[in-house]
């Protein structure tokens, strides 16, 4: 029996079985390939999506478990990047191979969303979960700091 | 102006059809630095050569032939273009270039892609803002130096007329290519040098950029593999009657590489993986481990009579009686690229058409036809007659983005897989590895063992070396140029060939042999009783690009050598020259990297930006190694799988670094890679100023507390 799930605000009819981790379903069902594939077992983070505003590996979260839940993928963030924390993201020029970015950017939305000024180690804590091959932590953190303070109404100034 | 009579061979106008080809086809993937969408760019415009196209809003498509995989080429070269074309970067997008003869043999690597398209690309602008003068010039009757070209159009001050690039582009299209061009001085750049921002960024942010992974076709199967856990072995038996259970799976089948499923989407091939009940021939390489390969290793000799490497001066005498010795081994390691190992593929009607995140598109397609070469002559051997009209296959080869490269992504195994597996699947298929068979089944950066030899003058100061490279596919880059002083000089290298597959990786040779040189150099110094950064200096008379790189690190890094916490190392490479101070600072009973500090010379840098991102990287990817990461074989597999046993460096492991460029008017160099070498050794020297001994392998013995000092 199909299931329905609410992703990006949309609800959806599943034909998956409900063993089905989130990820694939995303990807290959409803072809939201923004969320990424990194590890298979919930340690890299690149796979990283909100449920109930909460990070969520969906690499390990199977369908069953979601029906009901408010799910947001990284094509649910804005229309038009005018995001905060993709606007920092973008100031910062964060990417350089781009592939976990959707996982580090919703886990930073959802950092700032419990904690809108986060220390450093705050950002550690959050963050560390989040493995990024091509080295962008630096900036990640940066990234992070102007959000916040964008969203204090400091202005986008570094 | 320099004066340039381009390649003219460089410049060809590509054909009607492969312009077609590379319109239609050849488009799998470009982007914008702001609003405009290239892909409702007009086809009619202005294409002077085969490296940009102007359309007749004055948008320019640059035409890229290096693979982006986060190092910058999609920016870097457009900025070249857009420079002397005097174009404003919001009116520059860009494509990957077609398999089209013109680009030359597409293969990304050796940190290589602006230092090969530095000279070409500003050409490229060059010959169209030329043309588009001459276009303006006519149209009004005025003679040509009277004319400017800026900000996408053509002005004529004497009378204040103007036409944009756009309105241009029918009259320059019909003018013939120039002999010469002018080429801009440094010093009126207004794009080169600027850290403007990234074409690939924006698409970055909100998951539209496609990867190869995200590559989404009609009717697509899915298909995963498994490979033999043990190098070399073969499937003996295989029953997938477990697999075929389950819904979803829609086939089951070997190929020389392994044991591929075909399912209906992704998960349900890794379901059905895992069902598979395979029982492998494993050979004799079951007793093969890091320390059988190891042992091994140390048994080989130079042979008698052979000749060495590098031989300068009088080492063996030199050294006689009164040498240091020492000995450093470093391990596998793995490449792991974020985006797991994939490729898409359809086979219809004798048209191979193949979507891969690769490093180098010419081998993608050297692989792809070699499988259907090889299809065609067993199948002509085989019915005595040809199944296909050979002039009707074709291959077709799109470049994607790719998920993080490192050196992995030069490696076609997976075009190989995927065109056997599109053979056999009706209809386009993705390859996806799963995480584990990435790890289990890389082209590994070799295990190296390094056995030094040194003796000292009367002042303290080397005065002979000898340097044995062993390794599995070891090479010599990085050891054989020393950039000291040292009268007397020995390189040796012994190469083991192991069934442990080995592969380029981000800096190559020049990661353990940087290690080796420079951890060795502050050996020898401390026997010696000197600072080895100011004996480094000293001894630097011949490499004063490097020791300027080494200088103005020890000064921004504040060094202190009495303090017992700085190390340092200086490498060249890459036609750049890269020097690190890593600062140790106590906590506890351990240390932690206080800061690590980069100066790099890398000649014109043209994204400052880019570059210092692209150290950062570096530098975290060498710590990943030297801190974290090894590749462990035993009983002729590799035990690492995923990453919790092969952990890679955390955003909480990440010390803060200072990175500074050295001002230089030289052409580029590289800048992927030469900022990984220095780390390790600095921060080995670092230990060994703090701790009094020599790191003699890697990885260092490291948790969240901080590094343990043996």
């Amino acid at each position: 029996m199909p299931m329905k799930l609410t992703i990006n605000k949309t609800a959806h009819q599943i034909e998956a079985a409900p063993d089905t981790p989130l990820l694939w379903v995303l990807r290959d069902e409803l072809a939201l390939t923004g969320t990424k594939y990194g590890c298979g077992i919930g340690v890299c983070g690149s796979c990283t999506v909100l449920v109930d505003g909460k990070p969520v590996r969906s690499c390990v979260t199977p369908i069953s478990r979601l029906e009901g839940r408010r799910i947001t993928t990284i094509e649910g963030v804005s229309e038009d990047n005018s995001h905060p924390v993709q606007r920092a993201w973008e100031t910062l020029q964060v990417p350089q191979c781009g592939y976990c970015q959707s996982g580090q950017i919703l886990t930073a939305i959802a950092l700032l969303e419990t904690d809108a000024d986060p220390s450093d180690e705050a950002i550690d804590q959050a963050m560390s979960g989040v493995i990024c091959r091509c080295g962008t932590y630096p900036r990640i953190r940066q990234a992070i700091k102007l959000a916040a303070s964008s969203g204090r109404g400091e202005g986008e100034q570094t | 102006m320099n004066a340039f009579n381009p390649d003219r061979r460089r410049f060809l106008k590509l054909g009607a059809g492969i312009t077609g080809a590379s319109l239609v086809l050849g488009v799998n993937w470009s982007c914008t630095a702001d609003a405009p969408d290239a892909d409702s760019a007009s086809p009619d415009g202005f294409m002077p050569n085969a490296w940009l196209r102007i359309d007749t809003q004055g948008f320019v498509t640059v035409i890229v032939a290096e693979s982006e995989m986060g190092q910058g080429p999609y920016t870097a070269l457009p900025m070249m273009v857009a420079e002397e074309l005097e174009v404003e970067w919001r009116q520059v997008g860009v494509e990957h270039a077609s398999l089209a003869p013109v680009y030359g043999r597409q293969v990304t690597g050796g940190s290589t892609s602006v230092s090969k398209a530095w000279t070409i690309l500003r050409q490229a602008g060059a010959i169209a803002r030329t043309m588009l003068l001459q276009a303006a010039a006519e149209g009004w009757q005025v003679p040509l130096d009277e004319c400017r070209a800026e900000r996408g159009k053509v002005v004529h001050p004497g009378s204040g007329r103007e036409q944009s690039y756009g309105q241009l582009t029918a009259v320059a299209a019909s003018l013939p290519m120039p002999d010469s061009v002018q080429l801009k001085r440094p010093s009126d750049y207004r794009i080169i040098g600027t850290p403007v921002p990234r074409l690939d960024s924006p698409q970055k942010i909100n998951g539209s950029a496609r990867f190869g992974i995200d590559t989404r076709l009609p009717g697509m199967r899915y298909a995963t593999i498994t490979h033999c856990p043990v190098f070399g072995g073969k499937a003996k038996n295989i029953d997938a009657s477990r697999a075929l259970d389950i819904n979803g799976v829609l086939d089951v089948f070997s190929i020389e590489q392994g044991v591929v499923v075909v399912a209906k989407d992704t998960w349900t091939a890794f379901k059905g993986r895992a069902a598979l009940d395979i029982e492998w021939e494993s050979g004799d390489t079951q007793t093969l481990s890091n320390r059988s390969i190891l042992d091994d290793l140390q048994k080989l000799k130079v042979e008698e009579g052979s000749a060495a490497a590098v031989w300068v001066g009088e080492p063996e005498s030199a050294l006689d009686g009164a040498a240091l010795e020492s000995r450093y081994s470093l391990p596998f390691q793995a490449h792991v690229p974020l985006e797991p190992i994939n490729c898409t593929a359809s086979f219809e009607a004798g048209k191979l058409r193949i979507w891969a995140p690769t490093q180098a598109p010419t081998r993608a397609y050297d692989a792809a036809q070699e499988v259907v070469q090889s299809k065609l002559t067993q199948a002509a051997n085989k019915l005595k007659r040809k199944l296909f009209d050979a002039e009707d296959t074709s291959i077709e080869i799109n470049t994607t983005l790719l998920g993080g490269g490192f050196g992995r992504r030069l490696k076609q195994d997976y075009v190989t897989e995927v065109a056997q597996i599109a053979e056999r699947v009706d209809g386009p298929v993705q390859l996806i590895w799963t995480r584990e068979e990435d790890l289990q089944h890389d082209f590994y950066h070799p295990l190296t063992l390094h056995e030094m030899r040194g003796a000292l003058d009367s002042r303290g100061r080397p005065l002979a070396w000898h340097h044995t490279i062993k390794g599995t596919g070891a090479r010599l880059g990085g050891a054989d140029a020393l950039p000291y002083d040292i009268p007397h000089i020995r390189v040796d290298l012994i190469d083991l060939d192991t069934p442990v597959p080995v592969g380029p990786w981000r800096s190559v040779q020049h990661h353990y042999n940087a290690f080796a040189v420079e951890h060795f150099f502050d050996e020898l110094a401390r026997a010696g009783g000197q600072d080895p950064l100011q004996l480094r200096l000293q001894m630097m008379s011949q490499a004063p690009r490097l020791r300027k790189t080494l200088e103005v690190a020890a000064e921004k890094a504040g060094w202190d050598y009495d303090s017992g916490l700085f190390g340092a190392a200086a490498h060249a490479g890459f036609g750049s020259y890269a020097s690190e101070v890593v600062h140790l600072r106590p906590e506890g009973t351990r240390l932690k990297i206080a800061k690590v500090t980069c100066v790099v010379d890398c000649g014109i840098v043209v994204n400052p930006d880019i570059a210092r991102a692209q150290l950062e990287g570096a530098i975290i990817f060498g710590l990943s190694a030297a801190l974290k990461s090894s590749i462990e074989v035993e009983g002729g597999s590799v035990r690492q799988s995923n990453f919790h046993n092969y952990p890679i460096l955390t955003m909480a492991e990440t010390p803060p670094m200072e990175i500074v460029f050295i001002d230089s008017r030289e052409s580029p160099g590289g800048i992927g890679e030469p900022g990984v070498p220095p780390l390790a050794p600095a921060l080995a020297n670092a230990l060994m100023a703090a701790s009094g001994r020599p790191v003699r392998e890697l990885p260092l013995d490291f948790d969240h507390s901080g590094i343990r000092v043996a």
